[in-house]
């Protein structure tokens, strides 16, 4: 008799708690949503998917795999999921925006969990779209080509991957722009890490594996590396989001807007 | 009369605005960070590489690292120096149109440009101006440190590069950072955000760039604005891109590239309201 009234409050609590984090993410989907630069990313990173792959299921030698061809244009098309990562927090800060959003929701985790929480739907739809696209454009043209691997079971894993580390990569980058408050700064940040660093460092050191892409890149290329697997290389690109993430939020806890 | 003082006073002018212009990429903190990627980067990685090269000789196999001249460790981190170009040439421009706080009054900078220089073309030019200086002084610091550091690190272990191929090849990644930045400067005219211009200029300067997987296509694709001046810098140990244009063609057309979005800038930058 005691303890029903005390779980039947702290029930009442998770579903306020839930509640609140449902409203919060709907209207950070909604603000999203009205950004035109979010959707050209989203409709761009869908497009250029389809394109690449077309392009080298057209032209490289020995392409026969679907799969094969996608996972190749990864390298490019994360720079999608980064700009929306970038963008979903830099447009807060390019106004006053940032200080009606606190107005309205002045408990500081709820908004970052919301805000995290909108990113992962819409960068979750744009990197299957992107992936499907990729995979559907890829295999035309190796029919087109009489190129098509025959009747080879289709393994949906390393697109899967391809996925979850495209959405992933994206949360690093909406954790950096959490921290630095600005656009241009963790966009070039990330780009240059994952398009220049790491390919020039990843010839000649080997520690250029502990990098957030080459780590997660194993999610999709599982068989390139042989300190890190699958799993433990998707822990090293969780433990990157983890640290940048904890500094994120403990900075955006503790200053002014 | 009149005439003859306002033709006396044109280059004057250009003077002042250049003067200006430098004096306001020097007190933007993002040409500071621009600056800092150009000279530190390309340091960075040859240490890196260096080391790495040095190791490889040491141990006895060579074989690990693709080139053990100092002059390839060097020249192989000139890509993050044409990133710090692009990002200066970006953000000379992006600045003038971002808008200041609401808080101080949502203002931009470039009306405050355009008053105290009426003069488009001056404007433009004079930031062009602008640009290439700083970027070839960061070129003449980065360039030479890090052939210093690469054969200071590797030294004897490995044969001695020429002198002549090797100050030609410095003397071409500065001429690409320098045309790249240009190309930086155009675009974000034509957008008047840095966006844009960011992404498809870096992704173009990696060496993961789109531009090479389209040599895959059609060696047309060597033609396009980064992949026509690779060879001012880059040699090819492994000959892999034997289609190459050539340094001196590579470089003429880069350069034609970056006059031609200069030309259309300069038109639509004249012609709308800013």
């Amino acid at each position: 008799m005691t303890t029903k009234p005390t779980r039947t409050a702290a029930v009442r609590l998770a579903r306020t708690a839930a509640v609140r984090l449902a409203r919060t993410t709907a209207a950070e989907l909604v603000k999203l949503r009205g950004l035109p630069a979010i959707l050209g990313t989203a409709l761009g990173t869908v497009v250029t998917g389809a394109f690449l792959a077309v392009a080298l299921a057209s032209s490289a030698p020995t392409a026969t795999d679907a799969t094969d061809v996608v996972t190749h244009t990864v390298l490019f098309l994360q720079i999608g999921p980064i700009l929306i990562g970038v963008l979903a927090v830099a447009t807060e800060y390019a106004g006053r925006q940032i200080a009606t959003t606190l107005t309205a929701t002045p408990n500081r985790r709820l908004l970052l969990a919301g805000k995290a929480a909108a990113y992962l739907i819409v960068a979750t739809a744009t990197s299957v779209t992107t992936i499907v696209a990729g995979l559907a454009a890829a295999q035309l043209t190796l029919i087109a080509r009489d190129r098509a691997a025959e009747a080879r079971e289709f393994d949906p894993w390393p697109a899967a991957g391809a996925v979850t580390y495209l959405v992933l990569i994206g949360v690093l980058a909406l954790a950096l722009a959490t921290l630095l408050r600005s656009l241009i700064p963790p966009l070039v940040g990330m780009l240059t890490v994952v398009l220049v660093v790491s390919p020039l460092l990843s010839g000649y050191t080997e520690h250029a594996r502990w990098l957030p892409d080459r780590a997660g890149g194993l999610l999709y290329l599982p068989t390139t590396d042989p300190v890190l697997g699958a799993r433990t290389g998707t822990i090293v690109l969780l433990t990157w989001i983890a640290l940048t993430g904890s500094a994120a939020i403990a900075a955006f806890r503790s200053r002014d807007a | 009369m009149t005439r003859l003082r306002a033709d006396r006073r044109r280059p004057m002018t250009l003077l002042r605005a250049v003067v200006a212009e430098l004096r306001k990429t020097a007190t933007l903190p993002a040409s500071a960070a621009a600056t800092a990627v150009a000279v530190l980067g390309p340091l960075g990685i040859t240490v890196l590489n260096a080391f790495s090269v040095r190791n490889a000789i040491r141990s006895g196999q060579p074989g690990l690292v693709a080139y053990t001249s100092p002059a390839e460790a060097a020249f192989s981190a000139a890509p993050l120096g044409t990133i710090g170009a692009i990002i200066l040439g970006v953000v000379v421009i992006s600045s003038e149109f971002t808008a200041n706080s609401p808080d101080a009054g949502g203002g931009r900078q470039i009306t405050a440009t355009l008053a105290a220089t009426p003069r488009r073309l001056v404007v433009l030019a004079a930031k062009a101006v602008a640009v290439v200086l700083n970027v070839l002084a960061a070129a003449a610091i980065t360039l030479p440190a890090c052939l210093f550091v690469a054969d200071f690190v590797i030294g004897d272990l490995a044969t001695p590069d020429d002198l002549g191929p090797t100050a030609a090849r410095a003397a071409g990644a500065a001429l690409y950072w320098t045309l790249t930045a240009l190309m930086a400067l155009a675009i974000t005219v034509l957008t008047r955000s840095g966006v844009i211009p960011l992404i498809v200029l870096i992704v173009n300067s990696s060496l993961v760039s789109v531009s090479m997987v389209l040599t895959h296509v059609t060696t047309l694709a060597y033609y396009l604005p980064d992949a026509a001046g690779m060879r001012l810098f880059a040699d090819d140990p492994l000959g892999e891109f034997e289609h190459a244009l050539a340094p001196l063609t590579g470089g003429l057309v880069m350069a034609a590239w970056a006059l031609g979005f200069l030309a259309v800038s300069s038109a639509v930058f004249t012609r709308r309201d800013a």
